[in-house]
């Protein structure tokens, strides 16, 4: 058996949360990689043992995707992103050769702790129940087999946690374990599966190619490996039990961003003169105090709120209006409403190509589609219905959008063709030798609303209220 | 070329039209003489009619094509139609008030995904509802009613196999599983694992002798199943199910149909609730069927009793014995002496005459056209006809359109 590859194997390696283990990992494996550290502004790496071995860093959801669709022989990523793609498409390419023994954690199925939900209730009555989370596809799997008989999956991009009991009934989420959920104010009704660090193959290419020397590497790792159980971070520190929602049904609520966008929304609510409790640019509470006995406060992910406005769980969000308009494109007729153009947060949407490529417009690169090459063409995303329609208004033919969780530059030009990306000033496009050609349209942060709520008495004139001090703020009118 | 049509999609051509319509119409034909009436329900239905408790087993709803429409912000899904007999259940529910008989038919095409997409995502069935009545005769009728449809369609090596929702269930509960291990036999046997039951060993002796014999033994008359209820300690709720059972067999037993009891034979019976059927031909299974009392209030309704079937149109297409072409003898060729506007008037004319007398007529646009036994050509400056019979080679010119229509349908000879 040969200690080296002998053949070019590509590998996709997780950034974010699991970059730490899987470094620490690798290198105990006689597999590391110069540059894989949090800190690194490089996504394409070289292994420094194996000269044939490269690797890119990907979102840990992005990776099964990759691996299922051949575009890397191998991946780290923990189990349950696995498992999602597969109870999604049972036919993916892609099986799990070894648990890495880091990273260990559940899927489950749980409600607010202040619930009286039990299992045995759930499959009776009429009732319709909501379930927030980002595995929309075991959520699903889940609710089927436990018979629920009637049920509404809203799949989310993050926090939630923070949506049970007043916004959804359940959330079908990662945790620790159970004593982890309930610091969350949750409670386990059922745990789905297990989620551990693991080593992913792409099917097809396992079959046809030799890889031992790598892989006897990553089994000597895992020998090495104590198996200790990393507590998985949690970005919420406090321990946030669920307040009961003030004013009964004619309280407004307002969705406010994580995230990136926290500092801005922060500063943005400071100059309103409005000052929400747990909610400034460095701390984060999922449920902050507005001090308004009739307006309730949550933190979601800006990417969910325009759903989360459109079915009524909000009736007010601040978002991008790049968000509204993807939300917009796949539901047409949704009641979300534009209500004050907030002003920050400025991006514009781009339509991206490699800088190798010899086009400088959209109309060029239309040429070259034309001349019958990028066929079919690979776009990468994480605005998947604003791409879908940028692609049908240029007729492009043959197309696929890849949805992507982030970190997009990276895919351009091996896993894609063009990317459709926010940008501020292009500077990270242009260090991944990447190019502009095409604006789509630009973006600002934005008050949305439910016109539906606006038209209910009493909740709408709160509504009026607010988006008025929104308004003048927005317009410097106050301080 | 490479195909532009969808993986697991397919097209029908003409000449699987025609053998298609051909069984449809015995389907229609038989189920109108038994009082049945036709229905079409939509393509799309929500996703929870399906998910209801009881009506689709997880591993069928795990092959759905669902999706969010453009109003599906609330995040209801809907689906393309993957059973024809829930939508049946609803459009009864939401339209036939009272819980009053309706005996109704339909041909509609049903939607799975199936991975390799080798085999059709996209199949057909002629499915026949008999709501509100909950007779072991009701039961009885449809099974005939499907045997009668096989019997004039020429199917041979039909037999017909029984099992029972009720008996099975029963038998389940009798065990005395927890909630999730009895879930997770359920899946198992509706998905035809039968090995799972033989595997489970109550400390019932009965119960295990009982579950043995189901699942080794196949019985061709209701003394099998009185055999069964006569051992001693066969739970009244399990006893109940059975005599359900046997007063359906008595009575197949007397109107002298044939049928094997196979509890093994079906699967994916989540939502029946008494006799399961299938019917098969060798083994291909052609058909499959039972009732369902509890299906019309799952999907909203008040309780109805109700029993069906659906055929499966590929294996019975297959099924059915070669059909002897139908002659092309009624088929006439009309052609255009000349591209001009008279010429092609008079063709558009003399075509229309010809349908008038109950023949089809095929305008000859093109020699890309197939032959057929007649062909017409239209004259130029109205001097009439010549009529070509390309089965002997001869040909005739006449004056009148009627000349035409006799020698067509015999009454004239062509003359050499």
């Amino acid at each position: 058996m040969a200690d080296d590859l002998t053949v070019k194997t590509r590998l996709a390696l997780p950034k974010g949360r699991m970059l730490k283990d899987t470094a620490e990992f690798l290198a105990s494996a006689g597999v590391p990689f110069d540059g894989y550290n949090s800190s690194t502004r490089i996504y394409r790496l070289q292994s420094t043992s194996m000269p044939l071995l490269t690797a890119k860093m990907l979102n840990e959801r992005d990776i099964p995707v990759q691996v299922a669709i051949g575009n890397y022989d191998f991946g780290i990523c923990t189990s349950d992103w696995l498992q999602e793609l597969q109870v999604r498409y049972p036919a993916s390419r892609v099986f799990k050769l070894a648990d890495l023994g880091y990273d260990s954690s559940g899927i489950f199925l749980a409600c607010s702790s202040r619930s009286s939900i039990s299992t045995s209730s759930l499959a009776s009555g009429n009732r319709t129940w909501r379930i927030v989370s980002e595995y929309p596809a075991l959520a699903e799997a889940t609710a089927i087999k436990m018979r629920l008989k009637r049920f509404r999956v809203f799949p989310v991009w993050g926090s939630s946690e923070a949506y049970p009991s007043e916004n959804a009934d359940f959330a079908v989420l990662r945790a620790r374990d159970e004593s982890a959920l309930r610091i969350l104010g949750l409670k386990a009704l059922k745990k789905i599966c297990d989620s551990d660090a693991c080593f992913i193959a792409n099917t097809d290419g396992y079959q046809a190619g030799e890889f031992s020397g790598l892989l006897a590497r990553i089994n000597r790792g895992r020998k090495r490996n104590r198996a200790i159980a990393i507590p998985a971070s949690s970005t919420v520190k406090e321990t946030e039990m669920p307040r009961p929602l003030k004013s009964g049904k004619e309280g407004v609520w307002l969705a406010l961003a994580d995230g990136h966008q926290q500092v801005f929304t922060a500063a943005f609510l400071e100059k309103a003169g409005l000052k929400f409790k747990g909610y400034s640019g460095s701390s984060l509470t999922r449920r902050p105090e507005s001090g308004l006995d009739w307006l309730n406060l949550k933190v979601i992910r800006p990417q969910d709120m325009p759903q989360q406005v459109a079915n009524g769980n909000f009736d007010l969000a601040i978002t991008g209006r790049d968000w509204m308009l993807d939300h917009l494109y796949q539901f047409p007729s949704s009641p979300v409403v534009e209500l004050v153009n907030l002003g920050f947060g400025w991006v514009r949407v781009v339509a991206v190509v490699s800088q190798d490529l010899p086009a400088d417009s959209m109309e060029e690169v239309q040429a070259i589609i034309r001349g019958g090459k990028l066929t079919p063409l690979r776009v990468a995303t994480e605005y998947v219905n604003i791409a879908d329609k940028y692609m049908r208004d240029k007729h492009i033919a043959r197309y696929r959008v890849i949805p992507t969780w982030g970190a997009t530059e990276v895919y351009l030009p091996e896993d894609a063709d063009m990317l459709i990306e926010n940008t501020e000033t292009g500077k990270t496009l242009a260090r991944h030798n990447l190019k502009i050609v095409d604006t789509l349209f630009e973006s600002t942060a934005c008050l949305i609303g439910n016109c539906r709520s606006l038209e209910t008495p009493g909740k709408g004139s709160y509504i009026r209220k607010l988006a008025r001090i929104f308004r003048e703020a927005a317009e410097g009118k106050c301080n | 070329m490479e195909s532009q049509r969808c993986k697991g999609a397919r097209d029908l051509l003409p000449d699987d039209m025609e053998r298609f319509r051909q069984v449809e119409d015995v389907f229609r034909a038989s189920c109108t003489g038994w009082g049945y009436r036709e229905i079409r329900t939509p393509t799309l239905e929500y996703i929870h009619l399906f998910t209801a408790a009881g009506t689709l087993t997880p591993s069928m709803l795990g092959r759905v094509y669902s999706f969010l429409d453009w109003d599906g912000w609330g995040g209801e899904r809907v689906v393309l139609r993957p059973d024809g007999t829930i939508p049946a259940a609803r459009l009864y529910s939401e339209n036939f008030k009272g819980s009053r008989i309706a005996r109704l038919y339909y041909v509609t095409s049903v939607f799975a995904f199936e991975e390799t997409g080798r085999e059709n995502r996209e199949k057909w069935q002629c499915g026949v509802e008999m709501l509100g009545d909950a007779s072991p005769a009701s039961d009885a009728e449809i099974m005939a009613l499907a045997l009668e449809i096989l019997g004039s369609l020429g199917v041979e090596k039909v037999r017909l196999k029984l099992s029972h929702a009720g008996v099975l269930k029963a038998i389940i509960d009798e065990l005395k599983l927890d909630e999730e291990a009895k879930s997770a036999l359920l899946d198992q046997l509706l998905d035809g694992n039968w090995q799972a039951l033989a595997g489970v060993k109550s400390k019932n002796k009965d119960l295990n002798g009982i579950i043995s014999t189901l699942t080794r033994l196949k019985g061709k008359s209701s003394g099998f199943l009185a055999n069964l209820q006569a051992l001693p300690s066969v739970s009244a709720g399990l006893r109940k199910e059975i005599q359900k059972f046997s007063a359906v067999t008595r009575l197949l037993d007397q109107l002298g149909l044939a049928y094997d009891v196979d509890f093994t034979s079906v699967r994916s019976f989540e939502y029946y609730t008494g006799l399961c059927f299938k019917i098969v031909s060798g083994k291909t299974k052609l058909c499959s069927g039972g009732r369902y009392d509890n299906l019309v209030n799952l999907v909203g309704g008040k309780n109805a009793p109700a029993c069906g079937f659906a055929f499966y149109m590929d294996e019975l297409n297959a099924a059915v014995r070669p059909w002897s072409k139908q002659k092309t003898d009624k088929t006439v060729l009309v052609k255009a002496a000349q591209p001009s506007a008279g010429c092609t008037v008079s063709a558009f004319k003399m075509a229309r005459t010809l349908r008038e007398a109950g023949l089809t007529a095929e305008l000859a646009l093109n020699d890309s056209q197939l032959k057929s036994r007649w062909s017409v050509t239209c004259l130029a400056g109205s001097k009439g006809y010549t009529l070509r019979d390309e089965l002997s080679g001869r040909q005739k010119n006449v004056a009148a359109a009627d000349d035409v229509l006799n020698i067509i349908g015999g009454f004239v000879s062509l003359g050499r």
